[in-house]
């Protein structure tokens, strides 16, 4: 199978995936919601991450635990723990994340009946050098509560490893971002957002060849591919599980050639220090230096500059706002965010998406009316 | 009419709890002295509900809450006004509705006090929710004050050795922010003996609440409701120290004279989360038509949860635990012991629940709360969908029917 | 140069012709279940009104949800810009428009030129369209085109304060039962009509003068309400349901002239 037929199979159906590749290789898999879960570690310990994205079917099971007004994500990713789509895990990590997720926690531990369960309750303030100490304690609590329900150890030189194939990871992922921003056109409008989606629950290693092999095989000045004629947008928001979006969006002349999600530049913005002496301390820099999540504080700014310098730095015309419901941290920042765009004079538009996006026909008509407002 | 007749019922009259007036006289003062701040050269900071405030009191800063003035708002049925004010500012209609409709009366100052004191400098504990945090951060730009944030981690099994380090060094950094905003030292005299008054405070609010593991109880949640109005604001003040004695003498006095606060009371109730504001009188007469008490709730309990133990060492040290073991900043099973507690305690029949859609680390979770109080304790349990503040949320139809067939159940 | 513009909306399906920059004639009808007939239809039918020869037609452009469905137009465009195309047209001092149907309802900010700077959509719930008042309507057994002129007597317009559809009914229900006249709450069912699309319009900002668009703009109870609601004037549209058509034919001679 070349490589993006291997993404799109993952993306098509990331369980079956991990349950065939767990047989093969014996890995054990630990399941979490959260770009601050401490991948890394995990990797280290030998276990393999994987990321939790909700449910694609309906939402039956978590209804007699969780209120209507609830996200997606939460619903839908208990619903998998309840029905039995998630039997490949050995467990899950919490990293405190929001007010949603820490009671998830709560209720998964209850109810989904894993061998293991972590809650890795990270510092909400990365501002300070006693969150920075928290932090660090916190991975280092977590890193020894994996070793010994794992029966194994986790060595320095093991998270140093991990750190190196992490950024190695990431550094790919980095470049396959790069080359969609240069030439939108190399890739189908969706090829980039299934990328992201395989890194996040793809056995690591695995995905590093992948991925690998498939940016050998772009090239990046394939004549006439790069330039589509269509205007350039970036997307923010929280998690994006619709690949729908990208084509719709394309057929509506826009190429998305950035983001603020936590599937997205989120998961993969910033570089670990791989020469201090503490290998946590430098997870924990990561942490503290990244882009914040808005469930996290570093400064009350921050974010709204961040968009404001990528959307320039992007060359990109305008941004769409795409917002779980019920996710209150983005909804919370929403009304600044826009208005230091609006200063900016970035037009925006929000989508505010429930277990599924607005339908079609909708989403085309707001679409193409924002396409039509950017300027060429 | 009908008011009229009610006010001259003399039955009615007895049952009336007399230091009501009190609290409204010492609210209103601190109001005004709140208004007035600046003119007086005094500062104001707005802190969280659950926030320590005794720091601030011992530096003489005047403590304004918002979420207080987000439950006045709900009480003068404006909540659905404001909240619409801050949805026409982009704030999701999903979003707490504290805090939409304190942001809306921020721009508006429509409210029934006309907006509140400007603050400062702003104080924010997250052991009530991440949506605090979201707000303050709001209420930093929008006034453009520093921000102090006391970040106090969840407990899902234990307060980790890492925590209690962490939240204690906060504190400490949230003293040397009111040192540099106020511009002077703190007294760490005065701040022990603010610590012994918050304290004492808290043991009184606690004994207030525990008249009504009496039978028939001389006031009901409802009342409660009313009452916290202090023990969350001015705790650390003499003022509340008296307030709350006065209280407790009437309750003990109600007690030996065998008055209850409903009439017949034979079903007591626990109630759960925060009040439906804008319908408490509703409710309170709902449940009075069944003969049935609300004589304990989850809420007001949570701040005599907050009772340091300070033998052996100072108030300071102690308040990192108290603050971070709050009644929601811990895990579903960890809720559930102290509710099973509460049940033993004021010996209660049934259990309602508020599913309340703007506070989600108080509701998420009480689908399974409930499920292990019926199968642990065989205690039924209700849930009504509401909100706190913003009425749009209520059906009064759909609420009705399902707490009469309730008490049917309970009846049966 | 002569253009069309057809709008097939959810219910009723419309057309407009231009000719240098006159409307020449309008057509509004049923869609129907097939919007691709009806897009065929009602340009028919306004052919043989007008007079006009199809091949005199130069541009066809079509809008409204079926938009994607009228095979023979030459450009699909969305009725948001339409619509802000069209206010212009017919008002060339509009700034800001508020177009209620019977399934949606949005708010457009337009410049000078009629082109859209900022927009916003109701969500998939039905508050705050004409889907609502329909049910109000039901549950109150009156006539929606009584709505307006019966709420005008309303002396204290009773609150309805959910947001919810099916809430707002059985609180609607229970008005009746408390015994509140019809007056007062038909003139609430208006005011929460108003007060959704008004937090939706002053998200995006409103700017003066306001036009109303759309099947609801018929209703005076809504456009009072709304205008109250925002403090604003509200200039209905003289052609209200055909805004989104003529908004259409016009970028049609646009287009054409840029060709």
């Amino acid at each position: 199978m070349n490589p993006i037929d291997r993404f799109q199979s993952v993306w098509h159906d990331p369980n079956d995936y991990a349950r065939k590749r767990k047989q093969q290789t014996g890995r054990k898999i630990l399941g979490y919601f959260c770009s601050y879960a401490p991948e890394e570690l995990i990797h280290a310990a030998g276990l393999w991450p994987f990321r939790l994205l909700g449910t694609r079917g309906e939402v039956r099971m978590a209804d007699t635990h969780l209120q209507s007004y609830c996200c997606s994500l939460v619903r839908g990713g208990l619903e998998a723990a309840l029905n039995g789509s998630l039997d490949f895990l050995d467990g899950a990590v919490f990293p405190h994340t929001c007010d949603s997720i820490q009671r998830l926690s709560d209720i998964w531990r209850l109810n989904a009946g894993f061998a293991h369960h972590f809650d890795a309750v990270l510092p909400v303030r990365l501002d300070s050098p006693s969150a920075r100490q928290y932090m660090i304690d916190v991975l280092n609590e977590f890193r020894q509560e994996l070793a010994d329900a794992f029966g194994t150890e986790i060595s320095d030189d093991a998270v140093w490893q991990a750190i190196g194939d992490y950024n190695r990871i990431r550094e790919k992922l980095r470049t396959l971002y790069e080359l969609r921003s240069r030439a939108p056109g190399l890739f189908d409008p969706s090829t980039v957002h299934r990328i992201m989606t395989a890194a996040m629950v793809m056995e690591r290693r695995e995905f590093f060849e992948q991925i690998n092999a498939f940016l050998e095989g772009v090239d990046p000045d394939a004549a006439g591919l790069g330039d589509t004629g269509r205007k350039r947008v970036v997307l923010s928001g929280g998690i994006c599980t619709h690949p729908d979006i990208y084509e719709l969006l394309a057929r509506a002349g826009a190429d998305v050639v950035w983001d603020d999600l936590c599937t997205g530049a989120r998961y993969f913005e910033g570089r670990i220090a791989e020469d201090g002496p503490d290998p946590v301390a430098a997870l924990a820099d990561r942490y503290m230096e990244r882009t914040v999540c808005p469930a996290k504080h570093r400064d009350t700014t921050a974010r709204a500059r961040a968009l404001v310098d990528m959307v320039r730095q992007q060359q990109a015309g305008g941004v769409i706002f795409l917002l779980l419901k019920f996710c209150d941290p983005h909804a919370f920042d929403y009304p600044y965010l826009k208005k230091f765009l609006d200063e900016a004079g970035i037009p925006s538009l929000l989508l505010e998406i429930e277990e599924q996006p607005p339908p079609e026909g909708q989403l085309m008509t707001r679409f193409e009316t924002f396409v039509d407002m950017l300027s060429d | 009419m009908a008011e009229n007749e009610k006010k001259h019922d003399p039955e009615k009259e007895k049952r009336k709890i007399q230091t009501v007036s009190r609290m409204k006289e010492i609210m209103t003062d601190y109001y005004i002295e709140a208004k007035g701040a600046r003119e007086n050269g005094r500062k104001v900071a707005w802190i969280t509900s659950g926030g320590p405030v005794e720091p601030l009191i011992a530096m003489d800063v005047i403590p304004v809450y918002p979420e207080n003035h987000g439950a006045m708002i709900g009480a003068s049925k404006m909540g659905a006004q404001l909240c619409e004010r801050a949805e026409e500012m982009g704030y999701s209609r999903d979003l707490c509705s504290y805090a939409r409709a304190d942001i809306g009366d921020a721009v508006a100052k429509t409210g029934p006090i006309g907006g509140l004191p400007e603050p400062d400098m702003l104080v924010c504990c997250n052991n009530i929710c991440g949506t605090v945090l979201k707000w303050y951060e709001t209420a930093a730009r929008f006034f453009n004050v520093p921000l102090f944030i006391l970040d106090t981690p969840f407990i899902h099994r234990e307060f980790t050795d890492s925590a209690r380090k962490y939240v204690l060094s906060q504190i400490y950094e949230y003293i040397s922010f009111l040192e540099t905003h106020c511009g002077r030292k703190m007294d760490y005299e005065h701040m022990e003996e603010v610590g012994r008054l918050s304290v004492e405070a808290t043991q009184l609010w606690q004994s207030v609440l525990d008249t009504c593991a009496h039978k028939p109880a001389p006031m009901t949640a409802f009342d409660a409701f009313f009452h916290l109005a202090l023990i969350v604001t001015l705790r650390g003040t003499q003022v509340t120290v008296d307030y709350y004695r006065q209280l407790l003498d009437e309750l003990n006095d109600r007690i030996d004279r065998g008055i209850a606060m409903v009439p017949n009371e034979k079903y007591r109730l626990l109630w759960d989360n925060l009040p439906v504001w804008y319908r408490t009188r509703w409710l309170s007469d709902k449940f009075a038509g069944h003969d049935a008490a609300l004589v304990a709730d989850t809420y007001t309990s949570a701040w005599s949860g907050m009772l340091p133990d300070i033998t052996g060492q100072t108030f300071l040290e102690a308040m990192s635990e108290t603050y971070t073991k709050v009644y929601i900043n811990i895990s579903i099973d960890r809720m559930f012991d102290i509710v099973a507690g509460m049940i033993r305690k004021y010996d209660v029949d049934g259990m309602v629940m508020h599913s309340n859609r703007s506070c989600k680390p108080y509701s998420l979770g009480q689908y399974d709360l409930r499920q292990m109080i019926m199968d642990r304790l065989g205690v039924p349990t209700l849930i009504i969908e509401a909100d706190m503040v913003d009425e749009r949320s209520f059906s009064e139809s759909q609420i009705d029917t399902r707490i009469d067939a309730f008490m049917e159940t309970l009846k049966a | 140069m002569i253009t069309a513009g057809i709008d097939i909306g959810s219910i009723t399906a419309k057309a407009a012709l231009i000719e240098d920059n006159r409307l020449l004639g309008t057509r509004l009808q049923f869609t129907g279940y097939n919007a691709q007939k009806a897009g065929k239809a009602v340009l028919e039918e306004l052919i043989a009104q007008t007079g006009v020869q199809r091949e005199q037609i130069a541009l066809v452009v079509s809008t409204g949800y079926g938009r994607n469905s009228v095979d023979f137009a030459d450009k699909a465009i969305t009725e948001i810009t339409c619509h802000g195309a069209g206010a212009h047209f017919i008002d060339p001092e509009t700034r800001f428009v508020i177009d209620v149907g019977g399934q949606d309802s949005k708010v457009i900010k337009i410049d000078a030129a009629g082109k859209v700077l900022d927009f916003a959509m109701n969500d998939k719930c039905a508050a705050g369209t004409g889907r609502f008042l329909e049910v109000m309507a039901r549950a109150m057994e009156a006539d929606l085109d009584d709505f307006g002129e019966i709420s005008a007597r309303a002396g204290n317009p009773a609150s309805i304060s959910s947001i919810c559809t099916v809430f707002a009914e059985s609180e609607v229900i229970s008005l009746i039962s408390k015994g509140e006249t019809r007056e007062n709450m038909i003139a609430g069912i208006h005011e929460s009509v108003a007060s959704r699309i008004s937090a939706m319009a002053r998200r995006v900002g409103v700017t003066e003068p306001v036009m109303m668009t759309g099947g609801v703009a018929r209703n005076p109870g809504v456009v009072r309400a709304l205008g109250k609601k925002l403090r604003v004037e509200i200039r209905v549209s003289p052609h209200a349901q055909l805004n989104g058509a003529i908004g259409a034919a016009l970028l049609a001679a646009r287009m054409q002239q840029a060709a």
